[in-house]
């Protein structure tokens, strides 16, 4: 009755006049954001934390919020109009929506892409609501061993599954959780690696690090890509905005589906929308009567993974604000801004801020709304910018990255530490080393320290502590599973070929 | 795979200035029985594994692939002139930023980076580099009232 109560308390929150206009800019932006090719929710997110800074926590996370799956809408917009997904997520819609609009079908492609991503991004939210307070108030019983351990599974994972290499991901992983202790070491008061530079005393700023690596190493590549002439023209709109009895007929299925598999993969820490809207797509090519039509404009191709990777940002925020442990680089960004607000996220936040986490939930219900009306009627208007130029649109990017973490802290020395960070980034992308573990560990390092520092203070200095309770051996364990895993698989193939 | 061995040779000598930084971390004399340093230390131990691991893949990498087929991993100086070029011109914008202010720098930035990767529409590059940084400038001073250098302008 009492969680009642604050479902209810949240909708006043999310329906006040000023958090219903920032869920719009949130949403707005986000669709913006997934239909301009390049950037994604993570630099987005990042570029906007600075300009929250002087709202009301609740608003400036509603709006970061919906920024966040904003992105999934818009981004199927340009995967089916110019075969170039606006987020990784989209890359399996691109395969059958350019083909539907390449036959004259790009408005259906657009509206079962639209209608698909509202239903699974609604059953995606009631799916929260009902998770989120078991979940929490299971996490309340954890101590500094177990969240140490559940940090340790989540870094594993989120390694193990980003990019193509395990090594590489781990690598990321250990220079996120490296860049993390620079600065002074709270619990001892010495200062760690900071080269006698004042400004690295309170340690590398978050945002710094982010608009660098997402923001700034995005616009590095586009403009390369403008430099050696690879652009790709975009397709007009053609057919009606809307879907036949049949094409609904088949879209169903995968919808639902689409929706059940991308929020339990959503919880998943690593795994994220692309594995959701890939899995979506070979499970809906394999229960279809049909499955030579996939590849050539199938409606299942593109109704299914479009609800997986909408359905699957609900799903991310159950261990974000259940437990504190974002699972993957767009979430990780959410988390600092969180913290950049002063909360944080965790089984706590349900019991000190219910306002706060039921309106931001709430207002992802609304916010669901608002995207559909964006991206059916009105998606005419937003296709118009895919005609801005890229050459104008990454120059300003740079200006707002460099604006944005300057207005914090005003520093120079923040700005070239952006710089270096988007070299960082582009270098990190040409070498194929995956940004999000950086990120993450870089979030969790803090806390992960101060867990395991704690743990072993309690235990007078015995590892055992990590071992000693269920979740926590059980932690561990799929932590050393979740980084073997990726290692062993290839082995065991090439002893057993006879059975690929 | 060249790439990858570079990889692993840059991992090995950052974990050996990482471990030699560590040691140059003061222990507190009380309080803290873990120390600053324990921390540190497992992320030089988890570098060197994740070289390590890189190392391996590497070799599998060889000996998979076929003779004379090139490795999958793209060149990572495919255009390092155009890198340099950016960090040169982002640089020489910094530097400006201070002196001129935030709105001059940022339209002389702008307006070059358009003329380069947007040619030919200088009427557009022009309106948009100025307009964008004069309302950027006034935006976070105005509303905002974050702290942007003016430099040589007078509001």
């Amino acid at each position: 009755m009492e969680t009642f109560n604050h479902i209810i308390n949240g909708f006043g929150v999310a329906l006040m006049p000023i958090n219903l206009w920032y869920t719009f800019v949130g949403v707005l932006i986000g669709t913006i954001v997934g239909i301009l090719p390049g950037i994604g929710p993570s630099a987005s997110i990042a570029l906007l934390i600075p300009i929250t800074y002087g709202m009301d926590p609740a608003s400036g996370l509603i709006m970061m919020a919906g920024v966040y799956y904003g992105t999934k809408y818009g981004g199927s917009t340009t995967a089916i109009l110019i075969r170039t997904p606006g987020e990784a997520a989209s890359v399996m819609t691109s395969i059958d929506g350019y083909e539907m609009a390449r036959n004259g079908r790009a408005g259906a492609a657009l509206a079962i892409s639209a209608i698909g991503s509202f239903i699974a991004g609604t059953l995606g939210v009631v799916a929260l609501t009902l998770f989120a307070v078991p979940l929490s108030s299971t996490a309340l019983k954890f101590g500094p061993a177990e969240y140490f351990t559940l940090m340790l599974f989540a870094l594993t994972a989120v390694a193990s599954l980003s990019g193509k290499s395990p090594a590489k991901g781990l690598l990321s992983t250990i220079l996120g959780l490296m860049i993390a202790t620079i600065g002074i070491d709270l619990q001892s008061g010495q200062q760690r690696f900071t080269a006698g530079v004042a400004e690295f005393q309170d340690g590398i700023g978050f945002i710094v690090v982010v608009v660098g690596m997402f923001a700034l190493a995005e616009v590095f590549r586009g403009l390369e890509k403008i430099h050696s002439g690879t652009s790709d023209p975009a397709m007009r709109i053609t057919g009606k905005l809307w879907i036949t009895r049949e094409e609904w007929r088949r879209s169903k299925g995968p919808i639902w589906r689409g929706s059940i598999m991308g929020f339990l993969i959503g919880i998943l820490p690593g795994a994220g929308g692309t594995i959701a809207s890939l899995l979506s797509y070979s499970t809906e090519k394999r229960l279809s009567k049909n499955p030579e039509e996939f590849g050539k404009g199938a409606i299942e191709g593109v109704a299914g993974p479009e609800a997986a990777n909408n359905s699957d940002t609900a799903g991310a925020m159950v261990p974000l604000l259940t437990l504190g442990v974002p699972g993957g680089g767009a979430t990780a960004v959410m988390m600092g801004a969180f913290i950049m607000h002063g909360i944080q996220p965790g089984p706590l936040l349900f019991q000190n801020r219910p306002d706060l986490v039921w309106g931001l939930i709430d207002s992802m219900y609304i916010g669901n709304v608002m995207l559909l009306i964006l991206n059916l009627p009105l998606i005419g208007l937003f296709v118009r910018l895919l005609y801005i130029p890229s050459g104008i649109l990454y120059p300003l990017i740079i200006a707002i990255s460099v604006l944005g973490t300057f207005a914090i802290n005003g520093s120079m020395v923040e700005l070239y530490l952006v710089l270096f960070f988007g070299v960082l980034g582009y270098i990190f992308d040409k070498v194929e080393i995956p940004i999000p573990p950086l990120v993450l560990s870089l979030v969790l390092a803090g806390i992960m320290e101060q867990s395991f520092r704690q743990a072993l203070t309690l235990s007078d200095g015995n590892p055992v502590v990590f071992v000693s309770s269920g979740i926590s051996a059980t932690l561990v364990f799929m932590a050393a599973v979740s980084l073997a895993l990726p290692f062993l698989i290839p082995r065991l193939k090439q002893v057993t070929p006879e059975q690929d | 795979m060249k790439t990858d061995k570079l990889i692993v040779l840059a991992t090995l000598l950052l974990a050996a200035l990482y471990w030699f930084a560590t040691e140059q971390i003061r222990e507190p004399l009380i309080g803290d029985p873990i120390g600053p340093k324990a921390i540190p230390r497992l992320l030089t131990i988890g570098l060197l594994i994740a070289a390590g691991l890189l190392w391996l893949e590497t070799l599998a990498g060889r000996k998979t692939r076929a003779p004379g087929t090139p490795a999958d991993n793209p060149s990572p100086a495919r255009q390092p002139f155009f890198i340099l070029a950016m960090v040169g011109s982002t640089l020489g914008y910094f530097f400006l930023f201070s002196w001129l202010g935030y709105a001059l720098a940022t339209a002389l930035y702008l307006y070059a980076l358009m003329a380069i990767f947007n040619p030919g529409k200088t009427r557009a590059n022009v309106l948009t580099a100025a307009g964008f940084s004069l309302g950027s400038y006034l935006a976070f001073t105005r509303l905002f009232g974050a702290q942007i250098p003016a430099g040589l302008l007078p509001f």
